[in-house]
C-alpha cells in the first residue's frame, strides 16, 4: 500500500506541513491551484507569498495538476482557503475514487449544520472523511516548533493512516479522536471565539474580563457543539480550547487573522480582511444554535460586529447584561 | 409480455410448489387465502395466474422477463446440505482462530457463555416444558466445561453450531407437510361461510387496484442481472412477509428468502407457508453471541450464493406505529461482508443491491397489541409477542377482508436500489456517487493491490451509514394514508387543547376530540407540507388531490369496521377520538415531522 499523502493547497499550513512531514520521509505530493506557485515550488523550493523566508524540503513533489496528486496519494489531507472549500472539493468529485481518504484541515462550516465532511461526502464519492485541527500554526509548524493536531475521523483507518503520514516526533504530535462532528464544530467555533477576544483586546478590556469572556466562550462554543452532536469533552481539547489559545496568546508574533479582525474592529484600524473563517463561522454558528435552541450570546455579539454592522460598544454591552442575567 | 417464474420460492419441499401461486394466495386477504392455498395444492390449478395482465402497476411489465436462472430459491434443496455444511464449517473455523488468539474467546469461554444464556433464557423467560428440560443439560454442561478436553469442547462447539444451522435453515418435514395439506381443506369448510368463497373468488379479478405497487421496478428488475438483491422494507405487521411475497410476484421480481421469527413457525398452518414461501427461522430468543454468528453467517452465504434475501432492518414490527429511525445493523452486515468474499473470490462483478422500500397500510393487523405494548414500555420484555392477532385466524380473515374492501388501502413502495455502501446505482446496476458519476465499489474495500483488505471497524462504520441511508430513504418513501394524515391532525389538535404532547398525560385528559373545520385544515396544511417536501414522504396518490372533507371521509370508513371501536367519529361538526392509543399509533407515522414545521 502506498503510503504516500497528498496535500491540498500551497497555502502557508499547507505548505509548511508539505515540508515538515516531507523531512521525516513521507512521500508528499502538494498541489498548489496557482501555476506559478508550482513553478516556484518546483524550482526554487520557496513560496515567498505565502511564507515568506521559508525553504522547503526537496522531498516534496508540487503539480498544478490535481489529478497527478490524486493519482499518487491514497491519503489526501485538504487545506485550501476556506472560500476555495467548495470549487475545489467539486473538482476533486472528478480526480478520485472510494479508495481515497480525505482529512480536510478547513477551519468553517460550509452552510448551518452542513460540515466540510458533509460537503466531501457530497459532491465526491469518497466516504473515508476525516478533520484536523488543533494549535499547529504554520509558522510554528515552518519553525519546527513542537506542535499538536488531532484527527477525527468514524474509521479508524482514516486516523491510523494521518498519523503514519503525518506524525513527526517531536515536532508534530498527531492524536486520535473519532468525534468527527465535535472537531469540526470546535474547529469553526474557536475561530469565532477568537474574534471576540480579539475585539476585548482591541478595546484594551483587563485581564479578568478577558478571563471570564474565553470561559463563557468555551461553555457557549461546547453547548453549541453538543446540540449537534459532539462529545462535550472535545471542546476542552485541542480543536476547541487548543486553538483559542495559540491563536489570542499575547507572547506569540503570529497572529491568525481572526484575531487580528478583532483587534482591528475595536481599534477602528482599517480592516486587512473583511471576513475570517471565524467571521463566517460566527454566523454559520447563530444560526445553527437559532436551529438547535442553544443561547449563544457571544457568537451573536461577534457576528453582529463583524456582519451586522453593530457598534462595538453596543454589542459589549449587551454582553455584559447577558452575563449579569443569565450567567 | 411479462412470463412469471413457473417454478419458484420452494424452501423446504422436495416437490416444489409455486410459490408465486403461494404468495399471491397470501396476500389475497385471508378468505381468499385459504380458499387459493387449498387450490395450490393441486397442481392443475396453478398455472392459471402466470399469464395475467396486471394494469394497475405502475411500471410496465413488459419489460425484462425474470430468468428462471435468476430464481436461486429453486434450486435451494439441492445446496440444502452443502450450504449447511459451509456455515458451520465457517463457525466453527473462525471460533478457532480467534480462540488461538484470543484468551477471553478460548471454546471455553464460548460454551460457558451459550450455556450460562441459555440457562438463563429458560429458568426466567416464556418457554415449553419440553424446552425447560433442556436446564439440566446445559447446567451439566457448565459444571463439565474445566473437566473436559480440548477435543471434547471442539466436539459440543460442533454440535451445537450444527443444532443451530439446522433450526435456521428448517428442516422439511414430509409429515408435518402432509398434515398440513390434509388439514387445510377441512380448515376452511371450517371456518369460512360459502358466501364468502364466491366473495373471494369474484374479488380476485380487480385486486391490484386495492393493493398497489410504487417505485422503479424496472431499474430493480435490472440489478437482479447483475446480482443479489437484499429487500430492506419497513416492518409493521405480520402479514408483511407474506404481503411482500406477493408484491415481489406481481412486481415481476424474483422470490427471497427471509429470516421468520420462530415463534411465527408454532402453528404448523402458517409454518407451512412461511417454509414454502422461502423463509428461515430466526429465534430472537437466543441472544447468545454463537447464535447470532451462525444466523449471520447463514445469511451471508445465502447472498454469497445469489439468494435474494429480504430483511426487516427494524428488526420487529414497529411498536409506535413510527417509521423505523433505528436499525439492527446485523443481518444488514451481511451484505457487505458477501460483496467482500465475493471480491476475494475473484468475482467483483457479482454485485449485491439493497433495496429500501416501506409497506404502508390504512390500518394495521396487530395495531392494538404493538400501541399497547409499546406504551406499557414492556418492548424491551415482551421483544417476540406470541398472542396478537396474527396468532388468531379468525382476526386474520376480518382484517383481511377489510383491507379488501377499501381501495387503495395498501400501498408498497419499492426505493431505488443502492449498493452496500449506501450509493445508489443507475439503469445498469453500476454504484453512482451523489453527482451521478460512476464508482467502481469494490475501490471502498481494497488496498492499491486490489486485494481486500480486512478492517472490521471500517466494515461496522460502512453499515452504520448504509442504515442511516435507509432511514433517510424510509421516510422518502412514506406513504401516508388517510388514516395517518387525520390522525396526525386531530392528535395535534387534543394536544393542543390539553397543553401536551406527552401520549401518557394526553389518555389521562377528557375530551379527546376537535371540530371538524379544524382538522380539515391542518389535513391541508399538513398535504401542502409533504408537497413541498418529499423527503418527508407523500401522501397516497389516491388521496393527494382530494378534498379534505372526503379525505377525513374515506378514514373514518377506514377506522370503522376492523377495530374493536372506530378510532374516529364524526358527530355533527366535530371529531371525536374513542381510542387515543390507536389515534396516537396512527399519527405516529407522521411521527417524524416536527410539529414545528406545520405551525
Amino acid at each position: 500500500m502506498s503510503g504516500a499523502v497528498g496535500i491540498i493547497g500551497a497555502g502557508a499550513f499547507g505548505t509548511a506541513l508539505a515540508s515538515l512531514v516531507a523531512g521525516k520521509g513521507t512521500e508528499v505530493h502538494l498541489f498548489a491551484e496557482d501555476p506559478a506557485t508550482a513553478e516556484e515550488i518546483a524550482a526554487q523550493r520557496t513560496n515567498e507569498r505565502r511564507l515568506p523566508g521559508f525553504r522547503i524540503d526537496p522531498g516534496v513533489r508540487v503539480s498544478a495538476d490535481l489529478g497527478v496528486v490524486t493519482g499518487a496519494s491514497r491519503l489526501l489531507i485538504l487545506a485550501v482557503a476556506s472560500p476555495r472549500v467548495a470549487e475545489v472539493v467539486r473538482a476533486l468529485g472528478d480526480v478520485t475514487t472510494g479508495r481515497h481518504l480525505l482529512v480536510h484541515a478547513i477551519g468553517a462550516p460550509i452552510d448551518v449544520g452542513k460540515t466540510v465532511s458533509d460537503l466531501v461526502r457530497a459532491e465526491t464519492s469518497i466516504k473515508r472523511v476525516g478533520v484536523l485541527a488543533g494549535p499547529a500554526l504554520a509558522r510554528d509548524l515552518a519553525e519546527r516548533q513542537p506542535c499538536a493536531v488531532v484527527v477525527a475521523s468514524p474509521f479508524d483507518e482514516v486516523i491510523a493512516q494521518a498519523r503514519a503520514a503525518l506524525d513527526v516526533p517531536a515536532r508534530l504530535r498527531v492524536y486520535g479522536s473519532h468525534d468527527l462532528v465535535g472537531v469540526e464544530t470546535a474547529s469553526a467555533l474557536s475561530g469565532a471565539l477568537t474574534i471576540a477576544v480579539g475585539l476585548a483586546d482591541g478595546l484594551g478590556v483587563g485581564s479578568g474580563p478577558r478571563a471570564v469572556l474565553m470561559c463563557r466562550g468555551v461553555a457557549e462554543a461546547t453547548r453549541v457543539a453538543v446540540a449537534s452532536g459532539a462529545k462535550e469533552r472535545t471542546f476542552g481539547g485541542l480543536a476547541g480550547l487548543g486553538n483559542l489559545l495559540v491563536r489570542t496568546a499575547v507572547t506569540s508574533g503570529d497572529r491568525s487573522d481572526d484575531y487580528r479582525l478583532g483587534v482591528e474592529i475595536a481599534r477602528g484600524e482599517p480592516l486587512s480582511r473583511k471576513e475570517t473563517e471565524g467571521s463566517r463561522a460566527a454566523v454559520q454558528g447563530v444560526k445553527l444554535a437559532e436551529k438547535l435552541g442553544v443561547r449563544a450570546r457571544i457568537l451573536g455579539a461577534v457576528a453582529a460586529v463583524v456582519h451586522g454592522g453593530v457598534p462595538i460598544s453596543e454589542a459589549a454591552g449587551r454582553l455584559a447584561d447577558g452575563v449579569a442575567e443569565e450567567e | 409480455m411479462y412470463t412469471a417464474p413457473s417454478a419458484a420460492g420452494t424452501l423446504n419441499h422436495p416437490d416444489p410448489l409455486p410459490a408465486h401461486a403461494l404468495s399471491l394466495t397470501l396476500a389475497h386477504g385471508a378468505g381468499e387465502f385459504l380458499y387459493i392455498s387449498a387450490m395450490a395444492i393441486t397442481p392443475a390449478s396453478l398455472r392459471a395466474d402466470s399469464h395475467e395482465q396486471h394494469p394497475h402497476d405502475r411500471q410496465g411489465r413488459q419489460g425484462r422477463q425474470v430468468k428462471e436462472a435468476e430464481n436461486r430459491l429453486a434450486h435451494f434443496n439441492a445446496e440444502r446440505e452443502t450450504i449447511v455444511a459451509e456455515v458451520e464449517r465457517r463457525v466453527l473455523e473462525s471460533r478457532a482462530a480467534e480462540a488461538a488468539v484470543r484468551r477471553d474467546a478460548s471454546l471455553e469461554y464460548v460454551l460457558n457463555d451459550v450455556a450460562f444464556q441459555e440457562i438463563r433464557r429458560l429458568e426466567r423467560g416464556p418457554s415449553s416444558s419440553g424446552e425447560k428440560k433442556r436446564v439440566g443439560e446445559w447446567k451439566d454442561l457448565a459444571r463439565h466445561l474445566a473437566k473436559m478436553t480440548e477435543e471434547e469442547k471442539r466436539q459440543r462447539l460442533a454440535d451445537i453450531v450444527g443444532t443451530y444451522t439446522r433450526d435456521i435453515c428448517g428442516n422439511f418435514n414430509p409429515r408435518v407437510f402432509r398434515f398440513a395439506t390434509r388439514l387445510l381443506p377441512a380448515l376452511i369448510s371450517g371456518m369460512l361461510a360459502p358466501g364468502s368463497i364466491a366473495q373471494g373468488i369474484s374479488s380476485l379479478g380487480d385486486l391490484s387496484g386495492k393493493l398497489i405497487i410504487d417505485g422503479p421496478l424496472e431499474r430493480i428488475r435490472a440489478c437482479t442481472d447483475r446480482g443479489t438483491l437484499v429487500v430492506t422494507p419497513t416492518h409493521s405487521s405480520n402479514m408483511d412477509s407474506v404481503v411482500f411475497g406477493w408484491s415481489l410476484h406481481r412486481g415481476g421480481l424474483p422470490p427471497c428468502t427471509y429470516g421468520a421469527g420462530k415463534n411465527l413457525f408454532t402453528n404448523p398452518f402458517i409454518s407451512f407457508f412461511m417454509h414454502n414461501l422461502g423463509a428461515y427461522r430466526v429465534d430472537r430468543r437466543l441472544g447468545n453471541g454463537l447464535y447470532k454468528d451462525v444466523l449471520k453467517t447463514y445469511s451471508q452465504v445465502l447472498l454469497e450464493r445469489g439468494y435474494h434475501s429480504l430483511f426487516f432492518p427494524g428488526g420487529t414490527r414497529s411498536r409506535s406505529g413510527g417509521v423505523e429511525k433505528r436499525l439492527k445493523l446485523g443481518l444488514l452486515s451481511t451484505a457487505l461482508a458477501a460483496y467482500q468474499k465475493n471480491i476475494a473470490d475473484g468475482k467483483p462483478q457479482r454485485r449485491i443491491y439493497i433495496v429500501p422500500a416501506t409497506i404502508n397500510y390504512a390500518i394495521t393487523l396487530e395495531a392494538e397489541t404493538l400501541v399497547e405494548d409499546y406504551l406499557a414500555e414492556e418492548g424491551r420484555h415482551r421483544y417476540i409477542i406470541e398472542d396478537d392477532e396474527f396468532s388468531r385466524l379468525g382476526r386474520i380473515v376480518e382484517f383481511s377482508r377489510r383491507i379488501m374492501t377499501l381501495e387503495g388501502a395498501l400501498v408498497i413502495r419499492y426505493g431505488a436500489p443502492l449498493d452496500v455502501f449506501g450509493n445508489r446505482v443507475d439503469e445498469d446496476g453500476e454504484s453512482i456517487d451523489a453527482r451521478g458519476r460512476r464508482v467502481d465499489p469494490v475501490t471502498y474495500v481494497t488496498g492499491d493491490d486490489g486485494r481486500v483488505q480486512d478492517d472490521p471497524q471500517r466494515d461496522a462504520e460502512y453499515v452504520r451509514t448504509l442504515g442511516e441511508e435507509l432511514v433517510r430513504q424510509f421516510r422518502r418513501l412514506t406513504v401516508f394514508m388517510p388514516t395517518n394524515l387525520v390522525a396526525r391532525a386531530l392528535f395535534d389538535r387534543i394536544a393542543a387543547g390539553v397543553g401536551t404532547r406527552d401520549v401518557y398525560r394526553l389518555l389521562r385528559a377528557p375530551g379527546g376530540e376537535a371540530p371538524i373545520e379544524k382538522v380539515r385544515e391542518d389535513v391541508a396544511r399538513l398535504r401542502t407540507l409533504l408537497a413541498q417536501r418529499p423527503e418527508l414522504g407523500a401522501v397516497a396518490e389516491r388521496w393527494a388531490e382530494a378534498r379534505p372533507g372526503d379525505l377525513i371521509d374515506d378514514a373514518l370508513r377506514m377506522f370503522r369496521g376492523y377495530h374493536t371501536r372506530p378510532v374516529v367519529d364524526r358527530e355533527g361538526d366535530r371529531l371525536i377520538a374513542n381510542d387515543l392509543r390507536l389515534l396516537y399509533y396512527y399519527q405516529n407515522r407522521t411521527a417524524h415531522i416536527a410539529p414545528e414545521l406545520l405551525a
